[in-house]
Formats: structure tokens, sequence, C-alpha cells
């Protein structure tokens, strides 16, 4: 399918010229990454901007990096490279096992992690590893400089806090001081590609602090300092973890369309829980992720 | 046993290389010149509504756009077994969807843009979205002129119903059946309409150039019958058969998507209006859900009578299709399942009715099984249950029922030679049935499924086939035939019959999807009947091939035919070992005789195929008295699945299926066919579902939302086993078997998830989130 009208197209070589390019045509320019989810959008007509302004010829938006206690990604950074990448895969495991389970190997060697939190469409995959992460969100415009924290950017199911002339240069994300493991569930009709219908991701440190986030089950993504609470108060026992998990009833509030019940998701949304939560329990147990090979895509899926 | 050359191998296909280097060219490849026209549909935003007036004024203005088209252009019926289609809806809207008008444009954009602006006048009428609502006393009409339509003459409408046609089988005595029954199970089966998912989507160009020729470019199954139903459409503008011409170029799947006509009809019809400009026609996977056929639902009421040894005394099967808007080809579907719901089994007393109800969803109609999937689902889950009941095994109460050769099929006629107790042996071996399976992990319930299935083809009587064969100055040959190469490997197969009779490798062979004018007549590549059809038809046409052959040797070498044979591409003599004959040296230029003269010349072998013992013609009230079906194709499946207790997820570990295809032409391919199969059918019980909202309209017409599966879904084994019991009129022995391989695998998984969670569900699909949300009811229960 063609689309359906005219509209312009810069590459920008650097950033600055692209925050030029973002300044001049503000609310009228789209960001071009890996395009997944704004090609389609453009098909159907939604939001016709006036200019496309492509990044990919930005390099260093394309970097994976640890500069001291922050591991950083860049906008450009696909879900593929994600699971090339030892650096995430040691660090930031969960984040490496949703990349997996996102759509297929084609999408995932364009999509980027960055437009996947810009789209922000509720069933995404990478809100809740960044939010247990407590990920921090990095723009750039023509006015300087802006960090806003992974909790506070999601606004509605495709809206974020970002201004019309921002653009992400990257995510950082702290490492935690102690040890720590995490888990990522995600709940689809298949083993194929899909949508998340509901996802749950669980981060344990070692003084048995447990960071938990629900995706995919409400317009954003949300963290539940109920359940948190909960757990660092009183510890991860088989009778703490039930009453955790019949606690997401109030927690959470899935409705229901085309894709799954309201019933199956919440009652899905338990047996995610209880099974990151056994996940990342077994994880942090281990001295270290034991990597053979530095492509994990199928070991991910059949992991579930 | 015969030994074979090329058949009963797996030759490489024909099409292969062409395939896999890009070399193929489909519908969409095609070039056209700078003269295509492109054509975007207005669709009908009702699922039932009168349509009172189309202003096109707007759109005509539109620059690029050189005509809009509506149902007063073509006041004209079509169908294939029931004249009740429209090219354009004409008064009435019947689906959501609907095609109301057609914008020809010079680029697809202007086409868009210019749609947009048609404005489209209606007055919306109550829909019926569901056939027990269509059938009660008092309901809307949907089709009030029904009773006026051209029909086949074995179709039964009820006048001033929705009740578009009602095969009803009576045999031998039900009440007394039931009543000798020592134990009765009564349930109603739901199954839900599904898509073929055909991954190229439906695609026409049509020209109607100067000369008054009509040429159709299009994605088919069925190009003769979308010639015959385009020359017979279009005759009050002047078309006749002789003006039509149909080219079908590669096809990427059809699953009975792309048989008889569908949106192919609008192309042709359109360039009527646009004389010497191609217009192309390009559906998108949108429309392929709602706009061109889905796979019928049905509502099927089952009462099966039994002895305390299993044996069947009454079968009682009442189906409510939900066929919807149109149903010029789903009738034949309930048609077929009217005269087969017996299953594969020996029942004496039997009542069926089959009713096609109209209903304001988009038009139902053939998908790969016609309606024995559907009806079989019901019926295998029915047997396992009454086993349970009587304790008895499931292999072993199939086993018991199953039909033999000579028994009588629901409508009288005697059953084909078949292996269908060798099919249900085979299976309960490989899948060690009676092999008790445990799980370690308490969360995963094993389970094991087991079912038979059995299909006829649904074909008019007088369904035909037929074959040119020409040779080459080497000796290869050209294969002209009009079946369709869909993915399954027809070709191949035709080029080794032929190889087989004239000792030609199939290397040799060239064989293509056909062009109506050059290739002769098929009638259409469904019902899993071209091996055989067709099949039958080029063996003729090698045997008249090789009788010229033998006839000329005869004539100027004056060795006795009887002593002549075929071998390694060469004439040679059973008493004279010293002769030997190139077919090259003479099969095009003949044979040099002393005098210098030649005698013969190019050799053309033909041959026809129609099945002259089959007819439809039978009491109405019983169905008794006919021959409609020409065999049937049986086998047998099963399954082991693990379930995941908590999601309801269910993994397949293993599927076996036997089916008795005769004699397997193709062995590689044969086995592909059921490993396609087994994924079709996995597809509808585990994933597939249509939803359709309040209004009518389907909710989720992608990939996105309506899920097949992937290379990940694929159970971890899949054994196929070849039954061969011959089928004596085909082609080496050969029957049909590419639909049958999917119809076993929804009631087997069925059985498969009763057998492991102690939970019967009825409707289709089962999905995790079903399987999930009954067990926590049941839970509940306890």
């Amino acid at each position: 399918m063609a689309i359906p009208y005219e509209f312009g197209y810069q590459k920008p070589a650097t950033l600055q010229e692209a925050i030029a390019l973002l300044a001049e045509h503000d609310k009228n320019a789209r960001i071009l990454a890996g395009g997944t989810d704004l090609v389609n959008e453009l098909k159907q007509g939604f939001r016709v901007p006036e200019i496309l302004i492509d990044i990919k010829g930005i390099t260093e938006l394309k970097n994976i990096q640890l500069v001291d206690d922050q591991l950083e990604i860049g906008a450009l950074v696909t879900f593929s490279e994600i699971l090339h990448s030892k650096i995430l895969h040691d660090n930031a495991y969960i984040l490496f096992e949703a990349a997996g389970l996102v759509a297929s190997n084609g999408v995932r060697n364009r999509a980027t992690m960055v437009g996947n939190i810009c789209s922000a469409v509720a069933c995404m995959d990478s809100a809740s590893p960044l939010l247990v992460h407590d990920a921090v969100i990095h723009l750039i415009s023509s006015q300087g400089e802006r960090n806003v924290p992974i909790q506070k950017w999601f606004d509605d199911n495709r809206k974020t806090t970002i201004r019309p002339n921002e653009l992400v240069t990257h995510v950082s994300i702290p490492i935690p001081k102690v040890k720590y493991a995490g888990a990522y569930q995600k709940m689809m009709r298949y083993s194929g590609e899909d949508l998340s219908q509901a996802n749950v991701g669980v981060l344990l440190f070692a003084d048995n602090t447990v960071h938990v986030a629900f995706g995919s089950v409400g317009p954003i993504p949300k963290r539940s300092p109920k359940i948190e609470n909960l757990l660092k108060a009183k510890g991860l026992s088989a009778d703490t973890i039930e009453e955790a998990k019949q606690m997401i009833e109030k927690v959470i509030a899935p409705i229901t369309d085309v894709r799954a019940s309201k019933e199956y998701r919440l009652h899905m949304c338990k047996v995610m829980f209880v099974r990151a939560l056994n996940t990342a329990q077994a994880r942090i147990k281990k001295p270290k992720l034991i990597t053979k090979k530095l492509h994990y895509e199928k070991k991910c899926l059949q992991s579930e | 046993m015969q030994d074979y050359k090329y058949i009963g191998h797996s030759a490489e296909r024909v099409d292969g290389i062409e395939k896999v280097s890009g070399a193929a060219l489909y519908t969409d490849d095609l070039e056209f010149g700078p003269d295509l026209l492109y054509a975007e549909i207005v669709e009908g935003p009702h699922a039932h509504a009168m349509l009172n007036s189309i202003d096109t004024s707007e759109a005509e203005k539109v620059p690029d756009v050189l005509a809009v088209v509506t149902g007063k252009d073509f006041p004209f019926n079509f169908g294939l077994y029931m004249k009740d289609r429209y090219i354009f809806a004409q008064d009435r809207v019947r689906f959501y969807g609907e095609q109301i008008a057609a914008v020809v444009a010079r680029t697809p954009i202007a086409a868009q843009k210019a749609a947009k602006l048609v404005k489209v006048n209606y007055t919306p009428l109550p829909k019926i979205l569901d056939p027990l609502t269509a059938i009660q006393e008092g309901a809307d009409l949907i089709h009030p002129e029904l009773k006026n339509y051209d029909r086949v003459p074995w179709f039964f409408p009820t006048p001033d119903t929705n009740i578009a046609h009602h095969r009803k089988i009576r045999k031998g005595d039900v009440d007394k059946g039931f009543a000798e029954a020592d134990y009765v199970l009564e349930d109603t089966y739901e199954v839900p309409r599904y898509s073929h998912c055909a991954i190229e989507y439906h695609a026409a160009v049509a020209k109607f150039d100067h000369s008054g020729r009509l040429t159709v470019w299009a994605s088919s199954q069925s190009p003769h019958t979308q010639r015959n139903l385009f020359a017979n459409a279009l005759a009050p503008l002047g078309i006749r058969h002789n003006d039509v011409r149909v080219i079908v170029p590669h096809v990427g799947g059809g699953f009975g998507s792309k048989a008889g006509v569908t949106m192919e009809i609008i192309a042709a019809a359109i360039a009527m209006k646009v004389q010497g400009h191609p217009v192309k026609v390009m559906w998108n996977r949108e429309r392929e859900f709602y706009n061109t056929y889905q796979r019928l639902g049905v509502i099927a009421k089952l009462k099966i009578g039994v002895k305390k040894d299993g044996s069947i005394t009454a079968l009682k099967h009442d189906l409510y299709w939900d066929a919807g808007a149109y149903v010029e080809y789903a009738a034949n579907v309930v048609n077929a399942v009217g005269l087969s719901a017996i299953g594969p089994y020996r029942v004496e007393n039997a009542s069926i009715d089959s009713y096609c109800i109209y209903t304001n969803l988009p038009p139902g109609g053939p998908y790969r099984g016609f309606g024995y999937s559907e009806f079989l689902f019901g019926l295998e889950s029915h047997m396992d249950r009454i086993a349970q009941h009587l304790g008895i095994d499931p292999v072993e109460i199939r086993r018991r029922n199953a039909i033999k050769e000579g028994e009588l099929t629901a409508y009288g006629a005697p059953m084909n030679p078949n292996g269908l107790l060798q099919a249900i042996d085979r299976v309960a071996e490989e899948v060690r049935w009676h092999e008790k399976l445990t799980s370690n992990d308490p969360n995963i319930a094993i389970g094991k499924g087991f079912s038979l299935f059995w299909k006829a083809p649904a074909m008019p009587p007088n369904a035909s086939s037929s074959c040119f064969l020409k040779f080459n100055e080497d000796a290869s040959i050209n294969l002209l035939v009009s079946g369709m190469d869909l993915g399954q490997g027809f070709l191949t197969v035709m080029a080794q019959i032929a190889a087989e009779v004239l000792s030609i490798p199939t290397s040799k062979i060239r064989t293509e999807n056909p062009d109506t004018d050059r290739n002769p007549y098929e009638w259409q590549t469904v019902a899993s009947h071209v091996t055989w059809g067709c099949g039958n038809a080029v063996h003729k046409a090698a045997i008249d091939a090789r009788e010229q052959i033998f006839d000329l040797i005869e004539r100027t070498k004056h060795l006795p035919r009887e002593t002549l044979y075929l071998e390694d591409e060469m004439v040679k003599c059973t008493t004279d070992p010293g002769f030997e004959l190139l077919l090259k040296d003479f099969v095009i230029y003949g044979i040099q005789m002393e005098d210098g003269t030649f005698k013969g010349g190019p050799i053309i072998g033909r041959g026809s195929f129609m099945p002259e013992f089959t007819s439809t013609i039978s009491d109405p009230e019983t169905s008794q008295g006919g021959h409609p079906n020409v065999h049937y194709t049986v086998g047998a499946a099963a399954a082991i699945v693990e379930i995941d207790k908590q999601t309801g997820k269910v993994r397949i570990k293993k599927i076996v299926e036997a089916v008795d295809c005769g004699k397997a032409l193709n062995p590689s391919l044969v086995k592909g066919q059921i490993v396609g199969g087994i994924m079709q059918g996995i597809s509808t019980v585990l994933y597939e579902e249509m939803k359709f909202d309040h209004r009518g309209k389907m909710l989720n017409p992608n990939f996105t939302d309506y899920k097949i599966p992937t290379a990940l879904d694929v159970p971890d084994e899949i054994i196929p086993i070849i039954i061969e019991v011959p089928q004596p009129d085909g082609p080496f022995g050969a029957r049909g078997m590419g639909e049958h391989t999917m119809i076993p695998v929804a009631p087997m998984i069925a059985n498969a998830i009763d057998n492991a969670l102690g939970l019967r569900i009825t409707s289709m699909p089962i999905t995790a989130e079903k399987v999930c949300l009954a067990l926590l009811k049941k839970e509940k229960k306890k």
C-alpha cells in the first residue's frame, strides 16, 4: 500500500542539524528511526507530517555503552542489536529478554527501543523492563538538554511528555550497587510474533527489594508500589507471594478487547507475576549469567 | 507390485527452480505499460441496508479519474451454483464492506481520493448476524427474490425464508435405531467462520481491447470456470465465451478462496467501461478477510445411539450453516456435508438435515475441507465421549464402526475400496496409543487424542478435465492442462504421469499454469480432484500419444504393435532386442521410407475425462438413489499434547497422520500436504478467531489480531504415513488427499485436551484463554 500524500524528507548528518530542523518545523515534523510504527501511521493517514527527519545518519545515536555506573542505549539501537549486545545481556538481562519477544526477526532488525517508548503504544515490550530499572530518558532540543525519569515519561496510550521540538538521544539505566536479577513475562496468543496482551517485569535485588511493573493492562505501563512495599516489608515467603498475587486485582484494571478478556488478562498477570518472581529468584542465585553465544533469541522464546 | 520409474518417486518440482530463483511471476508482478489504470472500491458501511442512490459527480471531477461505475452499469446476477450475486450492489447491501461502486483512475492515489467522494444514500435494515435468528418465524428476508434465482437442480431452497438450500438424508429408520440403542448422546457443537489466509492477495487485471476481446489475468484456482462466469454474466454486453481469455500466472496459495469467482468479476466488468485500457484491481489483506469467501460457520446438533459394544444404531445430525450474504458457492458446501455427515462409519439408520442459511455476514464459500472439518469436529468429539461413557477404547470404537468397501454411504451407494482400518492401526501403533504418558511437572497435563476423517470431492456430475500433449523435436514435451498449481505440486505430478507412460524424464516435460485460449478445459482446481480427474486426462493423453507412436512403427517398420514398448525415450520391441528407435528421431519429423518419403507427423496426444458414473438425481426427501460423490478418501490421525494448566496453553508434542491416497504418485508432495494440512488444522483449532462487532463489521481483518501459526508453533514431531489401497478408476490407483489432511486436527486436539484435563470443549477455536477459563470454572465448582 502506498502512502497517499506528499511529504518532505531530510536526513541530517549531525545531531545539531537534526535539532535545527526540529526547531524549524516543530509540530509539523516527525522523526524517522526504525519506522516500523511510523510508516504504518503514514499509510493510514494519522498525523500527516510536513517533513520526516530521518536520524539514521547520526552515528552517535547508535551506541550501547557503559559509562561509569550508567548503561546507555542510543536512540538508534534496534532490538536485534540489543540481542547481540553482551553489555546488555550481562547488565540488563530483562531488557534483553523482552527484546527477544518483540515482533519478528524482520521487525527487530529495524525497530528501535527508543522508538518503542516514543510511540508509547500501550502493548509495548520495552517499558516494563525500563520501569523496573528506573531508566532515565535523555532529550535534546534547541533549548538544551532535559532528562525525564521513565516513571514520568508516559502520559497516556501513544502519548509521552516529549515536546514537539525535542529528540531523544538515549536512555540510561543506573547499574545497581547490589546484586540483582530480572525477569520478563509476556502474555501472547501463540509462540510467534504477537503484541503483548499483558506483561510483567520483575527486578529483584540482593537486599530483597523488588521492583514490579505491569504493561499492556492500562493506557500506560506502571510500577506497583503497593506490591513492592508488601514484598519489601514481608520478604519473599510463599505466603507473601500469594498475598502479593491476590493484590494484583486491586493494582491493575485490564479491559476486554479483541485480543483477550479482562478476566484472562488478570489471571495471566497473576501467573506471570509469580513466574517472573520465581525466575528472578533462580537467576539471582546463579553467580553470573552464563553466556555461551551472543545470539540468544531462540533461548528467550523457549524459556517462556 | 508393478515397478514404476517416475511415479511413486519424489521427483523434483517442475516449478521449483522458477520459484526459488524468483523467476516466477505472480499477477501483481506483470507489467502492463503506461495505459494501466487502477480501480478503488467503494464499500458499504452497513451489514444490511437499502441502497437508495449513489452520487458520483464529485468523484468524477478528480483529476486522472476516467470512470466511476456502480451497480446500475451492471444489473446482472452471477454465481457458480446459484445466481444470487451481483457485480456491484443493486438496491440492497447485504454485508458490511460489500462493493457499491468503483473508481477507475490513472493512479492508485487519485482512485483512492475519488472513492472517498462517492456519496451513497442508504436506509438501514434490521441485520441478521446468526443463522438461528435468520430461520426464526417472521425473520426479515435477506434475499426476497430467492425463489427466482437460477440454480443447479440439486439445490432446494425454502421459498420466502432465509434457507437457500436444504439437503436431507433419510436412511433406514432412525426412530427404531434410537429405540434399540443402549446409550444415546446428544449435544450441540459450534464451529465459527475462518479465513483462508493465502499468502498472495487476490489480484486481477482485465483488458477489453478495441477488437472486443476481454482478457483477464488473475490469481485464480478456476480459470475456465472464471471464463464461463465472466462470459455468462457479461453476455448482455455482447460477450461470448470465445471473446474471453483468462490467463493465470503463478498463484501464491488458494485453499478455496480463489475458486469460483469473487473480486475478479469486478476487474472484468470495469474493463468493459474503459475499452483499450488494462485495469488493475488489487485486494489488500483486510479485504482478503471480508470480501472474498469465508469458511462457513455451523451450529451442529448431533445425536448418536449405540449398543453396549459401541456399534452405532442411529445417527441424527442437524446442521445450521451461517452461509453469509451470498451463497452461490457456499450452498454446495452445505450440500456436500448433508450427503456425508455420517462420517467414515457404517450407519444403517441416519437422518441428516443440512440447512444453508443466509445471514448479513460476508459470503461463505469453499475452504479446504469443504465443510468436513466443521461437521467432523462434533462427530469425532462425540465418538470419544461415547467411548468414554461405555468404557471402550476410543480407537476400538472407531475400528468397530469404520465403513468398509461395499457398505452403504448415507445416500445408499456402496463405499469405495479404502484403507481405513490400516490407517487406524498404523497411527495407533506409531503414536503408541496404549502407552500411558505422565508429566513430572504437576502444572503440565499430557493427553492423547484420536480422530478419523473422510471426504469426497463435491463436484457437479459432469465436472471434467482434459489435456493436450505436444512433442517437441528433441522428444521433450509440452503438457497442456488447466488444473492449477497452487503450491501443492499438481504440475509436477501431471508431468510424472506422462513421464511414466512415455518413458520421458519428468525434467523434459514442461507444464505450466494455463491460458484458457491455449490450454484445454478443466472445471476447477478444487475438491482435491485434480490429481485424480486431470491425472486421468493426462494418462489418457499419454496413452493416445503412445498409440500414435506404435501406429507409426507398425505402419513403417512392420513390427506387431503388441510387441512394442517404450523405454528410455526409445521404442523397443520384445521380440527383436536389436530394435531401438529414439523418439526424438521421429516424433516431429516422422520416419523416412525407402523411397525417400516420410510417414507420420507431429505426435499430439489428447485426453479427456468425465466421471460418467455419477448422478445428482435422487429423491429430495431422502437423497437416496443417486451417486453424487465419485469416491471418499479416508484416514486417521492422533496427537499428543502438553497443557500448561495455569495458562491454558497447548503445546503439541507429536502428531501422526495416515491418509489413504490410493497411490502416492509423488510421496514427498503427499507428505508436504500432510504437514501443511496439519498446520492449517492446528491454526483453526488453537489460534484463529474471527471477531465481528454488533454492526457485522469484522474487527480483526489482519494478522496482528487474526493469528496463524509461525515456525515457532510447529509441533515437535509430525509423522506422515501413506496408505495405498488403489482407487480402481484413478491414475495408477491414485485418489485425492490435499484437503483431507487438515480435517482430523480440530477434533483430535479437542479429544487430547479432554484426555489430559477431563475438559470437553464443544466450540472452536480452543484457545489458551478458553481452556484456562474453563479450567478455572471447573475448579471453582469443586
